[in-house]
């Protein structure tokens, strides 16, 4: 069980991580592909030319805008819970904080049951949508996939959610195991080793 | 009433301290259940179409880049770089500390961002010169508040995404479009370099009063050879500037070059970061842009339910019928926003209050770029004050300092940002002159 839930979680980041890059590879090649075509034909008398201009006319990326949002969509829902389990996701605890102990983990504990009910409805839902898609043979404009494929992630990425939210509830209630996100901390930083700056003439 | 119904649940849902973005869903869900006749199903396809628009997608794109830069020595260079220029002046290591960041906050989309990748290097050393660390802590937690306000912008860009679809009427009656990314990118560079010169004259200020310490004058060749040294960095801010403004690349395909050129100064130039660090970095940008296209996702749910309720409208057509001005709607606007700085962090803000205030602004004859550079200056003072500044956090974090001791430290440059928010309240001209003059207004 546990190997089957570390499984799951590499997978999650995986996932969110191969999107977020594979992304910034379509959208940069897609412009690249357009200003080395645009210099092809503004310099069309140099030799081998016309050679790369039938090349690069050749292949169509008009579907890479599309992807990368079908992408990012993607991310988004299961970054986000990824995100549940790190504690990412930033609420407003101003208030929170000032309750007693007691009233403070049963607040906490219907904040993050309630976001497993959202969760867990806006699943049921996509699910009902995605039946109903599959039924038709709608397909997106450009890329012309199924339209109930790209939308499968609202069902998965939302019940993923909700498992999360549950997952986060039940280790919070058993041994107070709160996931919390730092957001003054960056990786790849470490501020006691940091060196100042040293440009010569600082004696 | 409806308004008072679902503005009271949603209050109340975001005290138990939940996720915002789970807040305004179940808000959003428990209106539809049970108050009206909405079909459920036009919900679930919102859920995705909400975020199925590419200006969005810059902001991905902007987080991508700037974990690049954090982690890639380009902030250090340019520390070098502005310690070369300004480091013999009144100030010192300080002064040069709010021009690294004016600077780096030209290639990066984000306030802590900025505070971190400054901050964890320029703290330290001024602390080692001599330098009190109040003074350090301060000059920088309020100078990394430039990230939202210098192009580009992360903020700017949610505000053209909450804004974008809501229908507002200008005063005569003619709809108004609201303000595009490239727009309001221009429009932050005066404001911008504005708040910078005075974050830096309150610097030269208060190091004079106190007479902290001053570097030697650098010469022209060392100048020369720091500027060299980090003009990869330096690049940048024309490529994305210069690349929207000339209309080689749409803001979003201007943020995923900038990824990419980012990537590969940090592993192959500068190689102060290895191939293998890649994945983390993607990790943790996938996962900190999943929680604002979540947020968004469900703010876009939101104002729908708003817009579908006629809301805006309405409240619109009370605030004329009061017969408030645009500059009392105004300084009621900064209140509002001030206040809600308190408890929430920005883009929450402006994805709930922006598609509200907006229709409103722009009826009394605001324009929504002066709009959006207003609420962007609003949110730069939040983040610099408790209970939830994040600036404040990250700096906190860095300086080993407690909240409440940077929470002085930081006064005199909050004040001075607190005087520019009314300069930029009340002369729209500041946030209009520049792009008007290059004609994209």
């Amino acid at each position: 069980m546990r190997f089957l839930l570390r499984i799951l979680d590499r997978l999650e980041e995986t996932l969110i991580a191969t999107l977020i890059g594979a992304a910034t590879v379509v959208i940069f090649v897609a412009v690249a592909h357009r200003y080395t075509t645009d210099f092809v034909v503004s310099y069309r008398n140099l030799p081998g030319a016309m050679a790369a201009y039938k090349f690069l006319a050749g292949i169509h990326l008009s579907w890479a805008q599309e992807l990368c949002i079908y992408m990012f969509v993607w991310m988004a829902k299961f970054g986000a819970a990824y995100g549940v389990r790190t504690g990412i996701h930033v609420g407003v605890d101003v208030l929170v904080l000032q309750l007693p102990p007691k009233w403070r983990k049963g607040t906490i504990l219907f904040g993050l049951l309630c976001g497993a009910l959202f969760t867990g409805i806006i699943g049921t839902m996509g699910a009902n949508f995605v039946m109903g898609l599959s039924q038709t043979d709608q397909t997106s404009p450009d890329l012309e996939l199924p339209s109930w494929i790209v939308y499968l992630c609202i069902p998965l990425g939302s019940y993923l959610m909700c498992f999360r939210f549950l997952q986060v509830a039940y280790s919070y209630f058993r041994f107070d195991d709160l996931p919390h996100h730092d957001h003054s901390h960056v990786e790849g930083i470490e501020v006691d080793t940091a060196v100042g700056p040293t440009p010569e003439g600082v004696r | 009433m409806t308004t008072l119904i679902i503005f009271a649940l949603l209050i109340a849902l975001m005290l138990t301290g939940m996720p915002i973005s789970i807040a305004l869903g179940l808000t959003v869900l428990t209106f539809l259940f049970f108050l009206t006749q909405v079909p459920i199903e036009a919900v679930a396809l919102k859920l995705f179409t909400g975020i199925e628009n590419f200006e969005i997608m810059a902001i991905p794109f902007f987080i991508l880049a700037g974990n690049f830069l954090t982690h890639g020595g380009v902030a250090r260079r340019m520390i070098n770089f502005a310690t070369s220029m300004v480091g013999h002046w009144y100030g010192g290591l300080g002064l040069a500390g709010v021009m690294a960041c004016a600077l780096f906050a030209a290639i990066s989309g984000s306030s802590p961002a900025t505070v971190i990748a400054i901050g964890s290097i320029l703290l330290p050393a001024m602390v080692a010169q001599g330098f009190p660390k109040r003074f350090g802590a301060g000059v920088i937690t309020t100078s990394g508040a430039l990230g939202i306000l210098i192009p580009p912008s992360i903020v700017m860009v949610i505000y053209a995404v909450a804004t974008g679809g809501s229908v507002a009427l200008g005063p005569d009656g003619a709809r108004v479009t609201s303000a595009s990314v490239g727009q309001l990118f221009i429009a932050g560079v005066i404001p911008g370099l504005m708040l910078a010169t005075l974050l830096g004259a309150t610097t030269v200020y208060r190091a004079w009063k106190f007479d902290y310490p001053r570097l030697p004058r650098a010469s022209w060749g060392e100048r020369w050879k720091a500027f060299r040294e980090c003009i990869w960095g330096l690049l940048l801010i024309f490529l994305v500037l210069g690349g929207i403004y000339r209309g080689w690349f749409t803001p979003t395909e201007a943020a995923a070059v900038s990824a990419v050129y980012a990537f590969i100064i940090a592993v192959f130039v500068y190689k102060d970061m290895g191939l293998k660090d890649v994945p983390r970095v993607l990790l943790g940008s996938a996962s900190m842009s999943a929680m604002i296209l979540y947020i968004i996702t469900n703010a876009v749910l939101f104002s729908f339910l708003m817009t579908s309720e006629q809301i805006p409208q309405q409240l619109t057509a009370w605030i004329v019928d009061m017969g408030v001005n645009w500059w009392t709607f105004l300084i009621f606007v900064n209140i509002l926003l001030l206040v809600a700085g308190n408890v929430m962090e920005a883009s929450s803000i402006v994805l709930i209050t922006a598609p509200i205030l907006f229709p409103i602004a722009v009826k009394l004859g605001v324009h929504p770029v002066h709009l959006g550079i207003l609420m962007v200056v609003n949110m730069e003072v939040g983040m610099c004050h408790p209970p939830v500044g994040l600036n404040l956090y990250v700096a906190s974090g860095i300086a080993k300092m407690g909240i409440t001791e940077l929470t002085i430290a930081v006064w005199p440059w909050l004040l001075t940002m607190l005087m520019f928010l009314v300069a930029v309240t009340f002369i729209p001209e500041i946030s209009l002159w520049l792009p008007r003059m290059l004609g994209m207004l």
